[in-house]
């Protein structure tokens, strides 16, 4: 009997048995993603948890090829593998790079970056769980202010706050970039559908739920992708050259402390004495909500 | 490579064709080498600028834009990236090359430890310059400290030389699987205009067959993991298995350049005794193009021999050992080093040393030419003078 949750998958590319731990949201964005890309498809896979979580040697768990390689370079690999397919007339097999935040927003971002402006034809999936969670849980420029990371830890929280890389991404006149939750399935599909259907360098970023490293009960996970949406920490929208879309607009205001309470990375927030730093990443976010309004409604047709 | 070839320039202005099935052309040794890569119809060239190195991946733009060249030409971000598209198309079942120097291949160094122990077919030229302080100059510094890596390394005498050793490093590398550097020296090469002879495409059509996928590449047909995480148990074989197949890279490259001998004509092997023998009483060893010179000064000194270094890593003991077979054991060896990796020795020295363990000869070495200094023949000949008189074991010419 098909279980009741396969209702979207009509037939399962990833095989059972991933190395994820419970509640992360590697497996499950990997089985939608794989069921929409197909097995047509080389992925390509930095230094990550899915590095991990696909399978160290010899194990492989895509019904793809993957090419594992090092942190910096995913686009640059990408790049190669489909220059290589290209030249092979294999030019509807698809690129695709998963990857982490470390190895977007840090590492890799000068790869991204080059291969972003080159146009390649690729798509890229980054699943941001705002720290290196594969080292245990160090801070990266997508850790989110306030929170607390093996790196940033106690009263030496990370105060300042994550790289814009959605803004840096639409900047480099991409066809394609969004942001997506696993708490929104049909948009997440429907984005990745839209993504796999054009042409040149797209990009993806999903809010990545991780209970080891977020200090969240596994079984929240989708619960709280779902408050990050409603409380407009992780808005959902696209960027299709350069015609910003906010695809969900909350209809009630939620606030951010909603979503943070749940996670033990932001625990002393909510000590007393604490209530001007929550005030502070409500203004923050608004004023990032805001913006992001403001650039919906700016055409930007050159 | 034998000295014919650098008289052959003469005798083609008579009019008589040394070589069938080439053209003979002036032309800068990054020239040639890009010659080299087209010639072995490479089909994925990423690109980043480094002097010296720059007039490679300009040529092969052109030749890529105009058509002379079937490939992919792609200008990436940087010289890691470069390598890290060389491995993605080579995963993925292109033939590869690309070419760098100094700072940049230092910046690839991971990426070099990646396409080796991946074990990816490919070909690049690095055109060798020390690191810092800054330095843009002839230094084998770069490419010796990038020994351990696990590429197969070829230096180059002369242009000639360069072009035809990367015609037979895509034979070695599509054989074993494992990545062969073609190194040549900053300017006294790269910059420097000599007559160089082209094979005929057919000619190396026939040598180098065309690329065919293997088993070890992205199959769509029939998917696989390529460099996920090695477990303890796994990863020993895997490097027991690389370790028994650089071993096989001595005496094929031995066979690959008799077969090339028979076909174009010109020689080579992997290291290149001249006048080694009962009389020799001191031995200079040298690489890359300090050899031309050493070949032109010992021509004065009847007592002293060259030991030339073409294939550097694998270090060639076998090869070594049997130059050296006839030479006399109280006989001096002397290491010219355009290198300095931060030890009291140099590259060239500890491979000798390790190459002739245990062993009854005087090794010395010397410091020359390092940052690109020039190496006259003067300075040859104070070497020469200094290793038969009053040697210390490791010497620094031309420093006061």
């Amino acid at each position: 009997m098909k279980p009741a949750q396969d209702f979207l998958i009509k037939e399962e590319q990833v095989y059972s048995g991933a190395l994820s731990c419970r509640g992360c949201g590697w497996s499950l964005l990997a089985r939608h993603l794989a069921s929409i890309l197909g097995e047509d498809t080389v992925y390509v896979v930095p230094a990550s948890c899915f590095s991990i979580i696909t399978g160290p040697y010899p194990l492989n768990d895509l019904k793809a090829n993957v090419v594992h390689t090092v942190f910096a370079a995913a686009s640059a690999t990408a790049t190669g593998v489909r220059a290589a397919l290209d030249r092979q007339g294999k030019q509807d097999t698809m690129v695709a790079v998963l990857a982490g935040d470390g190895g977007t927003f840090d590492i890799g971002f000068q790869a991204l970056s080059g291969a972003a402006a080159r146009g390649e034809n690729i798509l890229y999936v980054c699943n941001n769980n705002g720290a290196y969670m594969n080292t245990g849980i160090q801070s990266s420029t997508a850790t989110p202010y306030g929170a607390v990371t093996t790196t940033n830890p106690g009263r030496g929280y990370k105060r300042t706050w994550p790289k814009d890389l959605m803004g840096i991404i639409a900047a480099h006149n991409l066809p394609y970039a969004a942001t997506a939750s696993l708490a929104f399935m049909e948009d997440l599909r429907a984005k990745i559908k839209k993504a796999r259907d054009v042409h040149g360098f797209r990009f993806i970023m999903v809010d990545g739920p991780c209970p080891p490293g977020h200090k969240t009960d596994p079984g929240q996970s989708i619960e709280i992708g779902r408050l990050a949406v409603e409380s407009r920490l992780f808005p959902l929208f696209e960027v299709e050259d350069r015609n910003y879309t906010v695809n969900y607009k909350p209809e009630k205001m939620i606030p951010v402390a909603e979503c943070m309470k749940h996670q033990g990375r932001f625990r002393h927030l909510f000590k007393e004495g604490s209530q001007e730093l929550l005030d502070e990443v409500q203004a923050h976010t608004d004023r990032y909500w805001q913006r992001l309004l403001e650039m919906e409604g700016v055409s930007t047709e050159i | 490579m034998k000295m014919e070839t650098l008289d052959s320039a003469k005798s083609t202005s008579a009019g008589k064709a040394k070589y069938p099935r080439h053209r003979e052309k002036i032309m800068k040794g990054n020239f040639a080498a890009a010659e080299g890569a087209r010639l072995c119809r490479t089909g994925f060239v990423p690109a980043y600028p480094i002097t010296p190195q720059t007039t490679i991946v300009e040529r092969l733009a052109q030749m890529a834009a105009e058509g002379e060249l079937d490939a992919t030409y792609i200008n990436m971000d940087s010289e890691h990236s470069v390598f890290a598209a060389a491995m993605g198309a080579a995963v993925a079942g292109e033939r590869v090359f690309t070419a760098t120097a100094g700072q940049g291949l230092f910046y690839a160094h991971e990426v070099l430890q990646a396409i080796a122990h991946f074990r990816l077919p490919m070909v690049v030229c690095n055109v060798g310059r020390p690191s810092i302080p800054w330095n843009i100059w002839s230094d084998q510094s770069d490419s010796l400290s990038q020994r351990d890596t696990g590429w197969i390394q070829f230096y180059g005498e002369s242009s000639q030389e360069v072009l035809d050793t990367i015609i037979q490093a895509y034979v070695i590398t599509e054989k074993l699987h494992l990545p062969v550097m073609v190194v040549l020296d900053a300017f006294y090469q790269s910059h420097t205009s000599e007559n160089v002879w082209i094979p005929d495409q057919d000619l190396v059509d026939d040598f180098l067959p065309p690329f065919r996928h293997s088993p070890m590449e992205v199959d769509l047909e029939n998917p696989k993991a390529f460099g996920g995480l090695v477990a303890p148990e796994h990863y020993n074989k895997l490097n027991y298995s690389y370790w028994k197949d650089i071993q096989r890279v001595e005496t094929l490259s031995e066979s690959v350049a008799k077969e090339f001998a028979e076909k174009f004509g010109r020689s080579y092997d992997n290291v290149e005794a001249v006048n080694i023998g009962p009389q020799t009483k001191l031995v200079l060893v040298t690489i890359s193009s300090i050899s031309s010179t050493v070949r032109g000064v010992i021509k004065q000194f009847p007592e002293v021999g060259l030991l030339k270094i073409r294939l550097f890593r694998p270090f060639p003991k076998a090869s070594v050992r049997k130059a050296l077979a006839g030479l006399p054991p109280e006989a001096v060896i002397a290491c010219v080093e355009r290198n300095f990796l931060g030890d009291r020795e140099g590259a060239i020295l500890q491979e000798m040393k390790r190459a002739l363990y245990p062993t009854d000869f005087k090794l010395y070495d010397f410091y020359a030419g390092v940052g690109g200094k020039d190496v006259p023949p003067a300075t040859i000949e104070k070497i020469i003078y200094q290793a038969l008189h009053r040697p210390e074991e490791v010497n620094w010419v031309d420093v006061d």
